[in-house]
């Protein structure tokens, strides 16, 4: 055979190979240069390491001498294994199980600190040790939690805080070392920590950075897809979780307030029952002073306005202070049966307030609902608006959010865009003149006397109440006969309930003037109506309501005159009695009469300023009186005719509002009128429904007042906003206008403020509904009959 | 000769004879290149590298070790870049290194730059080039010292751009990443003369104290230390030794942390997935490294797993040795880097590695191979224990009906899972393969079998497959690895 042709035959791994030992092959030696038929492999080395001495050293002694020579091993640096303290060091044994060694790969990461302390950490602790108790996991603990918080910047005093959570003395020592120490500290972390890539790639060659992610190889598509869909429901689930904590977190402090309560109330009852107090007059002497300030402030700070209810609120501020005086009674935790009512009517009138805004917002009351939240599940109360009305506002007139909410109250947000005219957005109706476009002048039948500005609201159960403000004109106002302030015109109708729009006048001061202003309608002024025609009130409520509710609310007999029942005129005997008492205390410096007339106890009297002092007759004092209790749910008749404007205060009281609606949503409701040209198309239309609590009156049309109060029966006891009278007699006779009526409208149109209510619209001769375009924005709204006296 | 040395400036690259005991305790007086110079307290220290010796070799040395009578400077003449372009770069071989001759700086290599010859003659191109390095090469790791303005091309510049291998995949001159499988560079463009030193004095680990024999990058601020602690089990790294007892009385870990898989006798093999437990995998990847010069920590550990090998006492499974294997290789590697720890090297631990990783191998109906490039005692190991596993199978043949009992290559490596490439290179190591006779045939030299027996006599510990409990898992069937 050729060389050639045998060097053409390669080397087939799949052909067998015979296997000779060399002594069966006595011609072997011709056969060896052929061995270089087969191609040499590479070794695997680096080219130039395979040339290094010491390996060239042992390959050749191995192929001369088939084994390893002891002094032919490619030298290595030399390494000990004598270590002494071995057996100290790892202590105990381990007893070697028979099975395989299993891990579970979730126990892997032990929650143990990484830091570990050194000598230096020693001696702190040693020194520590002698003050307090600190043991070396503690103090890794705390220097791991501060080493891993920090990043590029070291965690501050309060952050460690915060996350230490250890006590004062040894947070600061362990926190003042660990920064000195992190200073003097070459590496980057106490604890120390391969050094990583940076995105930037600036570390790309960075020999100290390693392990490095394979991002390329991660990135499929796919992948990517669901890393990034993955992500998204984690953050969700994140955010959802700690609203989940904070709800829990709210939940356990309303708890503890409860239980905090049922403490206190326990308290309360045991004391009282030592003290014998069983009639509750211990109680109510020493809540009245307590409750005052608290009542106000506390509910301040909650965005939600959800506060317990106090059993017995009265707030009485004395003559001279800068506020009006609120009297108010409500019982103690009763919430519960109203409220029943309260749902349910909501399923019998779901489509309140169409003319709405959406925007609106209800809180709702809820002693116990500290924590509800403004779902939309709840916005199905017709709340109404309540304007601020705490004492503070008047300090801060321009604080048309900052109204405090109050317990059983529902709000609704001020609809700014859609009724421009709150009256406190006027800056020019600050000071007295705001106070006036929400308080009427005031006059008390027993005792005779005008007690300033007030306006009044129906509490619980019908009870009347009065709240009062203060303004500079209270001390002339106190010596002011209410009978002086008779309507020349008023003696046209039984009761006449006049009410003064007259707004823009400025600020009067002296009697006179006062008198002045009520004459010319520019104040508006109550007065409760003598008692002759109580009976005939309470006849004619019940000729249009159903039942001993609905007359309460009634709003519109057509005889005009609000009604008022035997069992409704009991019910406020208490109240009235309460109040007298208060505003004898009140009114000390101010000389009083009383007026002895026993049916007019109910005294809410809204007077405008220019009532002259004429006395008030007693149709109209009756009138006045039942209107208060009469007053029609309807809290905003002028709600009626301007579905997009709710009422000037922005409050609307919510038909079905078990409790008394707030102070503050007088304004819109009983007073609102203030809007000065509002006012005088107010009276004329009034007649129909004075005040609807209801929502109902909104987006409605005048002419459903009675309708509208009928509806509204059931909710009898929540006609909060029912604070002014119905003025029925307008209804009465609605074409023939009466002359306080067409006073009203003129001195409102020489005012100016009534620009488009033509004055035979004032006249009354119209429908309300004819009026209602000419409103103006949301000041004249108030419906609100009243009667000028 | 201290004389001498204080007069004469030794720098960086100089080469000159160093006094070092050889094995036999006789003093010998090698070639060595100064590859850096430190001051301690006004003694100079110079970190030689000895010509055609490894690099674990290097060392630090005393000015009385060096023979300054017969120091060369750099050389001038070398105008030819290295292999890396990078002149001297590789340990002790600039004459062996490449003849190729300096790439043009304009073509825009970063990496090409300048030999220290040409700067010095002041090659204009040079010197434009030297300044961009010198901006380049600004405070890394202590790399400023070789700084020097002399030798601006000794600056192994990892960081701006890579050697000629790099420039010519990536033109732009932009560093490009070592590629993203396996575990070794045999790519030395990222080598500078931070990786090139030894960066940690002493390891002490469970009874052990090891000399690093090559870089590893534990965190900087550790490598000053005189001795850097490990925690025997978890292998985590701690400055002092109250760190590491604070350490033991927190590490509950008596073993590595991963599922055994085999055991017999003492020893146990566990394993330990890159991805799952990436602390200790990173942890026994640092130590490694220390002994395995090509291997890189580039990336990180998630496509590998850990093959770690104990043995057992009373105070735990003490780590002997392990190797990484690639969970998907596209190369047929069934080892990425494999290593027996220093104390326990040359008692078989290595081989019982191999065997084990074949083993692996069987149980996964493959053939496998080392990761290359090797080391040297990693080539020496290899071919013993492919020379062993070979001539084991070769004797064993029997006659088949009284005729020559013969096998192919192709049945010796699925007998064994050595890849056939190994298979032949053992062949043809052994000299086994001849021509006879117009066909190809292993013969056995009797100093082969003789030195098969002498070598299979002393090896005592082997691997028992009954031991093995392994399922290999199908990785490309998993999202991630």
């Amino acid at each position: 055979m050729s060389k050639l042709s045998f060097r053409a035959r390669a080397l087939d791994a799949a052909k067998p190979l015979p296997v000779y030992r060399n002594k069966d092959l006595p011609d072997l030696n011709d056969c060896v240069s052929i061995n270089r038929a087969v191609p040499q492999m590479p070794t695997g080395m680096e080219k130039e390491e395979e040339l290094e001495h010491h390996l060239q050293r042992a390959i050749s002694a191995q192929s001369v001498f088939r084994e390893k020579k002891e002094h032919m091993v490619i030298p290595v640096p030399e390494a000990e294994s004598n270590i002494t303290y071995y057996d100290r060091l790892y202590k105990g044994e381990l007893k070697v199980p028979k099975q395989l060694m299993h891990i579970q790969p979730l126990g892997l990461d032990n929650e143990e600190a990484d830091y570990d302390m050194d000598s230096e950490d020693e001696t702190l602790l040693n020194r520590l040790n002698r003050k307090m108790e600190i043991k070396p996991l503690q103090f890794e603990t705390m220097v791991d939690r501060l080493e891993k918080a920090s990043t590029n910047q070291l965690v501050s005093l309060p952050e460690a805080k915060v996350l230490l959570n250890e006590d004062d003395y040894l947070l600061k020592s362990v926190y003042d070392y660990w920064v000195r120490k992190k200073k003097n500290c070459r590496g980057p972390s106490l604890i120390p920590l391969i050094k990583l890539e940076k995105r930037d790639g600036s570390t790309n060659s960075d020999a100290y950075v390693a392990f490095r992610r394979r991002t390329e190889k991660m990135q499929t598509r796919k992948n990517r897809k669901n890393d990034e869909a993955s992500y998204e429901k984690m953050l969700k689930l994140r955010r959802e979780f700690s609203r989940t904590v904070t709800i829990l977190e709210m939940i356990k402090r309303r708890e503890k307030a409860k239980r905090e309560l049922l403490h206190l109330t326990l308290e309360v009852v045991e004391k009282r029952y030592q003290l014998g107090d069983f009639t509750g007059e211990v109680l109510s002497e020493v809540t009245v002073p307590l409750a005052e300030k608290p009542a106000y402030i506390a509910p301040v700070s909650l965005a939600n306005g959800m506060r317990h209810k106090t059993e017995l609120k009265i707030k009485t501020y004395k003559a001279g202070l800068p506020y009006y005086t609120s009297v108010k009674e409500e019982l103690p935790f009763d919430f519960v049966r109203p409220k029943k009512k309260y749902t349910k009517r909501d399923k019998l009138n779901p489509p309140r307030r169409p003319g709405r805004p959406p925007s609106l917002y209800t809180v709702n009351k809820a002693d116990i609902k500290q924590y509800d939240f403004h779902s939309s599940g709840e916005e199905d109360f017709p709340a109404p608006l309540s304007p601020p009305s705490e004492p503070d506002e008047e300090n801060d007139p321009d604080g048309v959010f900052a109204f405090r909410r109050k317990a059983g109250c529902q709000y609704l947000s001020p609809c700014a865009e859609l009724n421009p005219g709150p009256l406190w957005e006027h800056p020019e109706l600050a000071g007295l003149d705001a106070l006036r476009h929400r308080h009427s002048l005031t006059a008390l039948c027993v005792p005779r006397r005008f007690v300033g500005l007030a306006r009044r609201r129906m509490g619980r159960g019908g009870r009347v109440v009065l709240d009062r403000a203060s303004s500079g004109t209270d001390a002339v106002l106190r010596q002011l006969d209410p009978e002086v302030v008779t309507q020349p015109g008023a003696t046209d109708s039984p009761a006449p309930l006049q009410r003064g729009p007259g707004q823009r006048c400025a600020p009067s001061t002296s009697l006179s003037e006062i008198l002045d202003n009520i004459q010319a309608l520019r104040w508006r002024c109550f007065r409760p109506r003598p008692s002759q025609d109580h009976n005939q009130a309470s006849k004619t409520s019940r000729l249009s309501t159903d039942c001993r509710l609905a007359a309460r609310l009634s709003a519109c007999p057509r005889n005009g005159i609000g009604g008022i029942t035997e069992e409704q005129y009991q019910d406020h005997q208490q109240q009235l009695a309460q109040m007298q008492k208060q505003q004898l205390a009140q009114t000390s410096t101010a000389p009083v009469k009383h007026s002895s007339q026993p049916e007019l106890k109910v005294t809410q009297t809204t007077c405008s300023n220019d009532c002259t002092s004429k006395t008030l007759d007693s149709a109209s004092a009756h009138f006045a009186a039942s209107a208060v209790v009469s007053a029609p749910p309807q809290g905003h008749v002028n709600n009626e005719n301007k579905p997009h404007k709710p009422s000037v205060n922005g409050v609307l009281h919510p038909p079905g509002t078990t409790r008394p609606p707030h102070p503050t949503t007088t304004p819109s409701t009983s007073t609102t009128s203030m809007g000065g040209g509002g006012g005088g198309s107010g009276t004329t239309t009034t007649t129909s429904t004075s005040h609807s609590g209801g929502p109902r009156g909104l987006g409605r049309s005048s002419s459903s007042t009675t309708s509208s109060s009928l509806q509204s029966l059931p909710n009898a006891r929540s006609h909060v906003s029912a604070v002014s009278p119905a003025n029925s007699h307008h209804s009465a006779r609605p074409s023939a206008p009466s002359p306080s009526a067409l006073k009203l409208a003129t001195a409102a149109s020489a005012l100016g403020r009534v620009p488009k209510v033509p004055p035979a619209s004032t006249g009354g001769t119209l429908p309300r509904e004819n009026h209602e375009p000419e409103r103006l924005n949301g000041i004249s709204e108030t419906t609100v009959a009243m009667e000028v006296t | 000769m201290a004389d001498s040395a204080a007069s004469v400036e030794i720098v960086e690259g100089c080469r000159l004879p160093v006094l070092r005991k050889n094995q036999e305790n006789e003093d010998e007086w090698p070639l060595a290149e100064i590859l850096s110079v430190k001051d301690i307290a006004g003694r100079k220290l110079y970190y030689v590298h000895y010509i055609d010796f490894n690099k674990r070799l290097d060392e630090w040395v005393t000015p009385d070790r060096l023979d300054v009578k017969k120091l060369q400077f750099p050389k001038k003449e070398a105008k030819t870049p290295t292999k890396n372009g990078l002149p001297g770069s590789r340990p002790g071989s600039p004459e062996r290194e490449g003849v190729r001759a300096a790439p043009a700086p304009q073509d825009g290599q970063a990496g090409s730059v300048p030999g220290r010859a040409a700067s010095q003659s002041g090659e204009s191109f040079s010197w434009l080039w030297r300044s961009v390095l010198t901006l380049l090469s600004s405070p890394q790791n202590g790399t400023a010292r070789r700084l020097i303005p002399s030798q601006p091309g000794r600056k192994r510049k990892a960081n701006c751009g890579g050697g000629d291998e790099d420039s010519q995949d990536s033109s732009d001159g932009v560093p490009t990443a070592p590629r993203m499988t396996g575990s070794l560079v045999s790519d030395r463009s990222h080598d500078d003369i931070v990786t090139r030193m030894k960066n940690i004095d002493c390891i002490e680990l469970g009874r052990h104290r090891l000399k690093p024999w090559y870089f590893s990058p534990y965190p900087q601020e550790l490598t000053a230390l005189p001795i850097l602690y490990l925690c025997e089990f978890c292998l985590k790294y701690l400055k002092s030794l109250k760190c590491l007892q604070r350490h033991l009385t927190k590490c509950n870990l008596r073993h590595p942390p991963g599922n055994e898989i085999y055991r017999k006798g003492t020893i146990s093999f566990f394993e330990i997935d890159g991805r799952k437990n990436k602390t200790y995998s990173q942890n026994l990847c640092l130590l490694a490294k220390c002994f395995l010069d090509h291997k890189t920590l580039y990336y990180d550990t998630d496509p590998f797993l850990f093959y770690v090998m104990t043995e057992y006492d009373a105070k735990g499974f003490h780590i002997v040795g392990y190797f990484s294997k690639e969970k998907e290789s596209t190369e047929d590697y069934n080892v990425a880097c494999i290593l027996t720890l220093p104390p326990y090297q040359r008692r078989g631990y290595g081989k019982l590695l191999i065997e084990f990783s074949y083993e692996l191998s069987k149980v996964e109906g493959k053939t496998g191979t080392p990761e290359k490039p090797l080391s040297d005692l990693g080539l020496l190991s290899y071919r013993s224990y492919w020379s062993q596993t070979i001539l084991e199978i070769l004797m064993e043949l029997k006659p088949d009906n009284g005729e020559r009992p013969q096998i192919t290559i192709n049945e010796i490596s699925e007998l064994t899972s050595v890849k056939k490439e190994d298979v032949i290179s053992t062949l043809q190591y052994l000299n086994l393969i001849n021509y006879y006779k117009g066909q190809y045939i292993l013969t056995l030299s009797e100093d082969i079998v003789e030195g098969h027996e002498r070598a299979m006599h002393k090896r005592h510990l082997r691997i028992d497959p009954k031991c093995l409990h392994f399922t290999p898992k199908d990785w490309s069937k998993r999202g991630k690895w």
